[in-house]
């Protein structure tokens, strides 16, 4: 199983009991009061029928707080995720903190820090990449929004998750656009694998009808969901953070009452990409301190519900560059998730907001998830590192403890070794050429693209399985319109080769 | 017999076993076996170790007990060594030793114990060590290098003094100096009319070789 | 009086009481039974007055538990600290925290990376700068540099000292070297600015006499005192963090002991000052975690003491300004402002201290104003819930942007960085590609050109402080300790036109 680092200490709090208490209040009255949009008959029936007040001219939905509390009490605090691979199952919950990807829609050249699109190998290298860091415990969906070269738009996330399937034995995710994952959770399941449904809420306060069939496919297959909540506070959000919490945690809640209602006891993890307005240019203000204010007190309030937390803000950033910028900007709310008590965290790979990734980037994110990892994994207090005895036996100086036995034994449990970074003296970095975490990090790219296989790959009639549900969907599109004829003719170019 | 005791001891210095390093040494006296090829076995299981921390596979701290666990046959072989008047082949003499005022000793261990494992002859005086400490000891072991750290900038200009003071005993020209720690730099081993530098302990046994010319 | 940041929540913590207890109890322990060495004659009377057990033979003092715990409890819990300007006096303890420029031996190439002597001129400029940030609270000693061209080494304090009280009127604090201190504290006085000063451990469990020497002068002067251990895990205390606690907290509480003994209620803060050894170059192991592990650790054990707390030393491991640098900086400093430590040092320090440029110090202050948001938290109430806001807004097509909440309140809860890019790709494009440094390094450029320090040093403070430096060098000088070749450029650089207070 894919082992995730263990919080060994209570996590950080920011409010209060009370705090708590008041937003919890505030959510269920969002619900009840204002209530949400749905856009999904189905659901609406659904609702209707375990006492939700319904608008079906309006589409407007408001919820009972007894069925919202009654739902939330029946989803699991912990639970596994099976993969194609054991050793990559998933442990989500119990203080396991597990790490995974921010995409991109680009790639970034790493001389001019211009973005550009990657092409279908550098996709393919950036999913290798992935599966091949430790500390990467599943896979997102993309890595790239897409890739050059004649895949219709429909398409591209379909042809992702079968490579992804293909060069990683590792969980995904199935995202619902255009019911797309009609198709790739058939895929999952061809070759034994769990894939997270995940139905994503718009802000303020509406669900839009593919993402509500997400939650009728996950019940249908039995697959644990992952659900996104993307405000943006100051314009999709109060700009106040408290006022940000509420309606982002009402906005989740539909799906969670959809889901326990579906199949009671359903999987769920709530992700949260909460980020601040930047009021000059009216972007998301990716890696500012909001972020991470928003995380803590949303995982504060979401483990008094004993509901995983997802913290999908870790990843993006405002720098353009691997820079020290970039740096302080994943480093903070990363940190601060894990120690507030999120079970997963989404941090590598990504550069420039939802823009730009990169594998040098997940490399050198792979040495701040092991650091953090370290730290939450906290200190042993045992006779045999107190060391009281040993302390009385080295004495002052000139006693050391260098060459001492315990030294030995005990360094390597107490430090985490980074694998890209810079741990060199002045004369020594002097003499090797100067070389900065990015050179480390190509290095390790390079190495692993020429050595790293998926374990294991994929079988022959599983392969034959993929194949087959592939063409399956682009005969679906095709007829229903999503591809024109001009993107059939250079696709075809490309299913032929 | 023999092979046992010389075995147990290489094996001791690898598993940085410091009595049981010392009890072997006193058994290969009190067995008479011949002190060079002790000493020899010796620098063979410290080469071993030194290697493997170049490769990167072991750590300081397992070098730094390798060193203790030699350091703690050592003397007990060359007491041997000079009872039986038996001629030690080596590169040459090294005196090595922290300056006055600094108490770092890691720099100088690791220099030491790859010297060591070179096959030079190594007397590591410690830390904090006066110039006329130097001075005495050059002499006594009629060295051919002199090696000395400093690793805080208060603390460099000691190693001036040093210089300072062998050219006034007279014997500046008997030997070798090389400097290093990590107050030190290129210009200044220049200016304070030292042979040599290397800001790594590696490169440092590279510059004893290339001092003495061999 | 200086704000500085008030964390408004609990710290974080990683030991459990039981934990606590055991390392507490060790701590006790090793000073009772191990003992600490103290190569003072001044400082082994004093003990064995006061009921030590002292070994005059290897200058060992063994202390009685009951004794140790006496002198924690005559620490202040907090105090205030009196800068040369009341508005930038503190409050050191509690939850409050404050953040210090992190100094550097030498300076660096921003292009080539590799470190190079300042000159005098830097170094009274890169004060300048520490003065405009408005998140570095503390000026310290050794910063910005550990000495600038031309001046001879026993000279660097007394002349960093000098330069901080005139180009700043911040807090500043200044150490020890050949005895410096008596004009040290002489200078602080001329002004009416308080200093801190430190005693430090030479770990494992020993302290030299020029330590022990500081901290009776500073004791004496009514300054105060900063004690801390400095010991590396793995090379001069056990390699565990918990070993290395109570290694190094037997030391600092020697160190309590003994200001405690010379004058009760000295107010003293005590520093984490400690690293995990790199197993590979033998340095101390800058950047790593294990670092905030420890700071973390030891602030539960300090804040259960009720002694105000020093760390947080971000020293980052890489030497350039790159993403290793902003990692490991962002995780020390945070972490240390989480569980409590009420001075944090971070704004400009490079690799390890080996380095330090004002431009980091200035992307450095973004982050520190970060965290300052960070500890602030959040507001729960009526109007931040925004119920009505959110039920008039509704579903989409309903937005925030235009309301008057929004302008309102967007602004009480983001915190805006100083120099970091938050341009779209577009604009970013079109500015030139420009990234924190090069944003940095023009608002250095404009603080040089604009800030004044408030207020400069009368003429009557001037001239005192050159009275008073002309005796050190005088004294220096006459005690051998400055060649006659440092002499000369030392003498040649007083006469530049950057020094124009000869």
């Amino acid at each position: 199983m894919a082992k995730g680092f263990m919080r060994r200490f209570p996590p950080l709090k920011i409010l209060t009991d009370e705090q708590v208490e008041a937003i919890h209040r505030g959510t269920l009255d969002v619900l009840q009061q204002t209530g949400v949009l749905v856009y999904n008959e189905r659901a609406l029936n659904v609702f209707k029928k375990a006492g939700c007040d319904v608008n079906f001219e309006t589409k407007r939905v408001k919820f009972p707080p007894g069925l919202v509390e009654e739902c939330l009490r029946k989803c699991p605090s912990s639970f596994r995720v099976k993969a194609r691979n054991p050793k990559d199952d998933l442990l989500i919950g119990q203080d396991n903190v597990l790490f995974f990807n921010f995409p991109g829609t680009d790639t970034v050249d790493l001389d001019t820090w211009e973005p550009r699109s990657p092409t279908k190998k550098e996709h393919i290298d950036l999913i290798r990449v992935l599966d091949a860091l430790p500390n990467v415990h599943f896979l997102n969906a993309y890595p790239y929004f897409g890739f050059s070269g004649g895949v219709p738009e429909v398409m591209k996330e379909i042809e992702g998750v079968a490579l992804r399937i293909r060069n990683s034995s590792k969980v995904t995710i199935a995202i619902a656009n255009n019911d797309i994952d009609m198709f790739t959770i058939r895929m999952a399941k061809a070759v034994g694998s769990e894939i997270f449904a995940n139905p994503n809420t718009s802000s303020p306060l509406t669900c839009y009808t593919d993402q509500v069939n997400a939650c009728f496919l996950a019940a249908e297959y039995d697959l644990p969901s992952m659900i996104w909540d993307g405000a943006t506070s100051g314009g999709t959000a109060p700009a106040s953070l408290a006022g940000a919490v509420v309606l982002s945690n009402a906005e989740l809640m539909p799906y969670i009452v959809l889901l326990q209602l579906l199949k009671p006891g359903a999987r769920i993890a709530v992700a949260n990409l909460v980020l601040p307005q930047n009021m000059t240019n009216g972007a998301p203000a990716f890696g500012e301190i909001g972020v991470s204010l928003h995380n803590v007190a949303f995982n504060q309030v979401w483990r008094e519900y004993g509901v995983p937390t997802v913290s999908s803000s870790c990843g993006p950033t405002s720098s353009k560059r691997i820079d020290f910028q970039l740096g302080y900007q994943k480093t903070m709310p990363t940190l601060l998730s894990a120690l507030s008590g999120s079970s997963i965290l989404q941090l590598y790979s990504s550069i420039y907001g939802e823009i730009t990734a990169h594998p040098v980037q997940a490399i050198l994110d792979d040495d701040i998830a092991g650091m953090i990892g370290r730290f939450l994994e906290g200190l042993e207090v045992s006779d045999e590192s107190l060391a009281i005895d040993l302390i009385n036996e080295v004495g002052p100086i000139p006693g050391h403890y260098l060459g001492k036995k315990h030294t030995r034994k005990w360094w390597k449990k107490e430090q985490f070794v980074p694998r890209a970074a810079d741990r060199l003296t002045y004369p020594e970095w002097a003499k090797t050429g100067k070389k900065s975490c990015i050179d480390y990090a190509r290095e390790r790219m390079e190495e692993i693209l020429s050595t790293h296989k998926v374990d294991p790959p994929l079988t022959q009639s599983q392969e034959e399985e993929i194949e087959k549900i592939l063409k399956e969907a682009r005969e679906y599109y095709r007829k229903k319109g999503m591809i024109t004829d001009a993107e059939w003719e250079s696709y075809k170019k490309i299913i032929e080769k | 017999m023999d092979t046992e005791i010389i075995e147990g001891l290489k094996k001791a210095i690898k598993e940085y076993d410091t009595e049981k390093a010392a009890n072997l040494a006193k058994r290969a006296v009190e067995e008479k076996l011949d002190p060079l090829k002790v000493l020899n076995a010796m620098t063979v299981a410290i080469r071993e170790v030194g290697d493997a921390f170049g490769r990167g596979d072991l750590w300081l701290p397992d070098l730094v007990g390798a060193a203790d666990a030699l350091q703690a046959a050592m003397p007990i072989i060359e007491e041997e060594i000079k009872r039986t008047g038996a001629k030690r082949e080596s590169l040459g003499t090294v005196v090595a030793g922290t300056v006055f005022g600094d108490i770092h000793s890691i720099g100088k261990t690791m220099v030491c114990t790859l010297l060591t494992a070179e096959g030079f002859k190594v007397h590591d005086l410690g830390v904090n060590i006066k110039a006329e400490q130097f001075v005495e000891a050059i002499d006594k072991y009629n060295a051919d290098i002199l090696a000395m750290s400093a690793l805080m900038t208060m603390t460099a200009p000691e190693q001036k003094k040093v210089i300072e003071r062998l050219k006034k005993e007279g014997l500046r020209d008997k030997v070798k100096i090389m400097v290093g720690g990590g107050a030190i730099t290129e210009d200044f081993a220049r200016e304070i009319g030292a042979d040599g530098y290397d800001p790594t302990a590696p490169g440092a046994v590279k510059l004893a070789r290339k001092l003495i010319g061999k | 009086m200086l704000k500085g940041f008030t964390r408004n929540f609990k710290p974080l913590e990683i030991l459990s009481e039981g934990e606590l207890e055991a390392i507490h109890r060790g701590t006790l322990s090793v000073l009772r039974k191990t003992g600490v060495r103290f190569e003072s004659k001044k400082a082994l009377k004093l003990f064995e007055k006061n009921g030590c057990q002292v070994d005059y033979t290897d200058n060992r003092v063994r202390f009685p538990e009951g004794l140790v715990e006496e002198c924690l409890r005559k620490c202040p819990s907090s105090f205030r600290v009196k800068a040369r300007n009341p508005k930038n006096d503190m409050i050191w303890g509690g939850n409050t925290v404050y953040f210090q420029a992190l100094s550097g031996t030498r300076s660096v190439d921003l292009d080539t990376w590799e470190p190079k002597t300042p000159t005098r001129k830097e170094y009274y400029d890169a004060i300048t700068c520490l003065d405009a940030l408005e998140n570095v609270h503390i000026i310290p000693w050794y910063t910005p540099w550990f000495g600038f061209k031309n001046i001879p080494s026993v000279m660097a304090m007394p002349e960093g000292l000098a330069a901080r009280l005139r180009n700043s009127s911040k807090f500043t604090c200044s150490n020890y070297s050949m005895g410096c201190e008596v004009f040290n504290i002489q200078m602080a006085k001329a002004v009416g600015a308080e200093l801190r000063s430190s005693m430090a451990a030479s770990p494992p469990l020993t302290f030299y006499e020029d330590a022990v020497e500081n901290a009776f002068r500073t004791v004496e002067a009514g300054f105060i005192l900063l004690i801390t251990s400095g010991s590396v895990y793995g090379g001069t205390s056990p390699a565990t963090i918990a070993g290395s606690l109570i290694s190094g907290n037997a030391e600092i509480m020697a160190g309590i002991v003994l200001a405690q003994l010379i004058k009760p209620g000295t107010r003293i803060i005590v520093q984490d000052f400690s690293f995990p050894q790199n197993m590979r170059s033998g340095s101390p192991g800058f950047g790593a975690i294990e670092i905030s592990l420890h700071q973390v650790a030891f602030n539960q054990i300090w804040r259960r003491y009720k002694i105000p707390i020093d760390g947080g030393v971000s020293y980052p491991g890489s030497k350039k300004i790159d993403y290793q640098a902003g990692y490991e900086k962002a995780i020390i400093a945070l972490i240390g402002a989480l569980s409590g430590t009420n001075t944090i040092w971070i704004q400009g320090a490079m690799y390890g201290e080996l380095a330090f440029h004002p431009v980091l110090a200035i992307i450095d202050d973004d982050m520190v104003g970060m965290i300052g948001r960070f500890l602030r938290g959040i507001l729960v109430n009526d109007e931040t819930m925004a119920l009505d806001l959110i039920d008039e807004v509704g579903p989409i097509p309903g937005y925030y942007l235009n309301k008057e909440h929004t302008r309102k309140w967007w602004k009480l809860e983001q915190f805006i960085p100083r120099v970091a890019d938050r341009l779209t790709y577009p604009e970013w494009l079109k500015g030139g590609k420009k990234d924190c440094l090069s944003l940095a390094k023009e608002r250095y450029q404009k603080i040089l050109s604009t800030h004044k320090v408030d207020p400069p040093l009368t003429q009557s403070q001037e001239e005192e402080i050159e009275r008073i430096l002309k005796e050190a060098r005088k004294y220096y000088r006459k005690k051998g300790l400055i060649s006659n070749a440092e002499w000369e450029a030392y003498m040649e650089d007083l006469k530049s036109p950057d020094y124009p207070y000869a």
